[in-house]
């Protein structure tokens, strides 16, 4: 009888085997011109409009051609999902990245642990290209005591949208004050839509945002110039009330305190929202009719009379463990020139951070990008206000389960603005 | 081959194993009790701070709370899937017409991923344009925030509780009724006693093993269980739902405090440990 050989060989495990480590770095992509085990590695988030970033950036890696001397890069793309995790226990193992994107406080919190390194050799390098137009204020945002935490190349920054036909169709114009914002407020409220929009569920930070931008409106927020927590400053007080006055009067939907995104979503999509916070790609989020008939207002005059927002800068960062710095900053300095691709192939939702991409016809044809890069952008201030550069225990805050519970209870409306903030406080000092 | 010899090839045998089980379990276990003596962060361990976590921990009114909300939870979620179980398993004792195709559809709660159940809640009462808040309008009912007032956020997590695991009760009654003898119901039959008197003397001490059984995996079940909370509600609002794990998860991985989140988790453990011995003795007592 003859002897079969056995369908699990040496050869096919082994080639099973590599098959299977293969698989996972499906979506990873290297340099053309260089690839191997001494490659930089860039870890990009998932960005935008998602799948087609992704595709537009594994693109762009395999196009980058190392200077003589410098190392090729291996591309790899990181879902959002449990990224603290994934950054975090790669770094500590010395299996993390050379160059990273990233969630905005994390230079500052992994700079702050000695896993990032200052940015300023890429930043040199963008001057001597002149590519270093960044626009107002973000740049000097990234800068602390050791150096740049990273180079930007995205902003979420938060404005206010409305539904230009729901303001005609209760007779209302466009607010410009809060005062005023409160009465367009109650006559939507009449037409039973919602005046302020948010979604305040643990799973979201879409609340934190909205809320902190209004501090930050009246002059106020979460920290001093030093970076010392002072919620209960009287700027935020005065902001409070006027959200707690939203919520009497009906403009917040009390629903909110348990909103995830996508029920936020929803009733925008399905006209229930007439006006509220976004990121400046929410018109393209939605579908038309709402999408075009969403639009970006000017900013508001608080009670005090100031203007302001809160804005996220996405940082490009480099990390302590790499193959070669010089490589890293030539790397980085590269992407950083090469992320306007992201907006010309329209594959972005947030804005772009320098002023060639801003002054381009692609944004100058869109109102909406317009205003929000000429009136709310140049306002707009990080978490860390009224710190004049963000830091790493920012990343303990935003998101974090004190800020969570904060804006639900605000959602409530049941407590005063002063006990509320002072139990934000007691929070922020045991994280900072 | 001498009992000796062979003892020391079993233990040789066994050793490997047994090595890799310690070196799994152990590892993250005094890993994490390093890490509940410590003050830092998912990079550094930082400072020892002996059991400041500790004593921060059990002077957290938060923490207190969640306490509180995870024996409601458990209590509710436990008792309520059984009563339910067992009413179900009462039922469906006796043949009758279609009585497989319904087995099958009341196990659908427990065998559909809890992240397409948890949505599917979600869907039907968070907003004012769900189909529970739409039919309370409809009928003139006062308007509900299911999901935005504390009380009845409470509510609707012990009520999904229960909905996803009386299942599960469902199928350890069933099979603890089939094993009591037709004899015994024949001979309380001829002695004349009624449903109730069968119900309370006779099914109810038989399956008391298996209802105790069933009452620990439920309790271990359900005050580790994360994704049913997390999914419905994340814990909110303002902590109104926030469960022992959830409020480790939330402090270890969105406010990045390892020292107090693993310390929570201890606590957790501890007093897992000690309701399942409870629980077993009272096994103990029925044998």
């Amino acid at each position: 009888m003859p002897m079969h050989h056995s369908v699990l060989s040496r050869r096919n495990l082994l080639a099973g085997g590599a098959a299977l480590a293969i698989t996972p770095l499906a979506s990873c992509g290297s340099s053309g011109a260089s690839s191997g085990t001494d490659d930089l590695v860039m870890w990009d988030m998932v960005w935008g409009t998602g799948a087609a970033y992704t595709k537009t950036a594994q693109k762009i890696a395999g196009e980058y051609t190392p200077a003589e001397g410098h190392r090729g890069v291996t591309y790899q793309s990181i879902p959002w999902a449990n990224w603290y995790q994934t950054f975090t226990s790669a770094v500590a193992s010395g299996t993390g990245p050379s160059v990273s994107t990233g969630a905005s406080f994390q230079p500052f919190f992994f700079m702050e642990q000695g896993s990032v390194v200052p940015a300023d050799g890429a930043v040199a390098l963008l001057e001597k290209e002149g590519k270093a137009d960044f626009l107002p204020g973000l740049l000097d945002a990234m800068k602390t005591d050791k150096g740049y935490a990273g180079i930007p190349w995205g902003l979420d920054l938060r404005v206010l949208w409305y539904r230009e036909s729901m303001l005609e169709d209760v007779g209302a114009s466009v607010p410009t004050t809060w005062d005023e914002y409160v009465q367009v407020g109650k006559k939507l409220k009449a037409a039973g839509k919602i005046g302020f929009g948010l979604a305040a569920g643990s799973s979201t930070t879409d609340a934190q945002h909205s809320i902190f931008a209004l501090l930050i409106n009246n002059g106020g927020g979460l920290f001093t110039e030093d970076g010392e927590p002072d919620a209960t400053n009287d700027a935020n007080v005065e902001a409070l009330e006027f959200v707690l006055e939203m919520v009497a009067e009906g403009i917040i939907d009390p629903r909110a305190a348990s909103y995830t995104a996508d029920n936020l979503d929803s009733d925008w999509a399905s006209g229930r929202i007439a006006m509220g916070f976004g990121q400046t790609g929410l018109d393209k989020q939605m579908k038309d009719p709402v999408s075009a008939d969403l639009k970006v207002m000017s900013p508001l005059a608080s009670t005090s009379g100031s203007k302001g927002t809160i804005y996220y800068i996405n940082a490009i960062m480099l990390y302590a463990d790499t193959p070669d710095q010089a490589s890293s900053d030539a790397f980085a300095a590269w992407w950083a020139t090469r992320t306007d691709t992201f907006w010309t192939e329209n594959v972005m939702i947030d804005l772009p951070v320098t002023q060639r991409l801003a002054s381009s016809e692609m944004i100058t044809s869109n109102p909406n990008l317009v205003t929000a890069i000429k009136e709310w952008q140049p306002i707009g201030k990080t978490l860390g206000a009224k710190a004049p550069a963000a830091f790493g225990a920012l990343n303990s805050v935003d998101g974090g389960k004190a800020a969570a519970s904060f804006v639900q209870q605000v959602v409530q409306g049941k407590t005063a603005p002063k006990a509320m903030l002072q139990t934000l406080q007691t929070e922020l000092e045991k994280l900072v | 081959m001498t009992p000796r010899s062979r003892g020391l090839t079993m233990t040789a045998l066994a050793a490997p194993a047994l090595v890799l089980m310690v070196v799994v379990n152990a590892y993250p276990v005094v890993y994490a009790a390093s890490q509940s003596l410590r003050d830092g962060n998912l990079l550094d361990p930082g400072d020892f701070v002996g059991l400041q976590n500790f004593t921060e921990i059990l002077s957290d009114p938060l923490f207190w709370r969640a306490v509180r909300f995870t024996l409601l939870f458990t209590v509710s979620g436990v008792l309520g899937s059984w009563a339910i179980g067992y009413a179900l398993a009462l039922a469906f004792k006796q043949p009758f017409r279609g009585r497989g195709v319904l087995k099958v559809a009341f196990l659908l709660p427990w065998v559909v991923p809890v992240v397409v159940t948890s949505m599917s809640w979600n869907w039907l009462v968070a907003t004012a344009e769900s189909p529970l808040p739409r039919l309370f309008a409809a009928i003139g009912l006062p308007d509900v925030l299911f999901l935005a007032d504390p009380t009845m956020a409470v509510a609707i997590v012990c009520v999904f509780k229960v909905w996803i695991s009386f299942p599960f009760m469902f199928l350890m009654m069933s099979a603890a009724m089939e094993g009591i003898d037709p004899s015994v119901y024949e001979a309380s039959t001829v002695d004349g006693a009624g449903r109730w008197a069968t119900l309370t003397r006779m099914t109810l001490p038989l399956t008391a093993k298996s209802t105790y059984i069933s009452w620990v995996l439920m309790s271990m079940f359900t005050i580790n269980d994360f994704p049913t909370v997390f999914l419905l509600t994340g814990g909110g609002p303002v902590d109104a739902t926030t469960s022992l794990v959830v409020l480790a998860y939330r402090t270890v991985f969105q406010s990045f405090q390892p020292g107090y989140g693993v310390g929570v988790a201890f606590i957790m453990t501890a007093a897992l440990v000690a309701i399942s011995l409870a629980l077993f003795r009272s096994i103990r007592k029925v044998d």
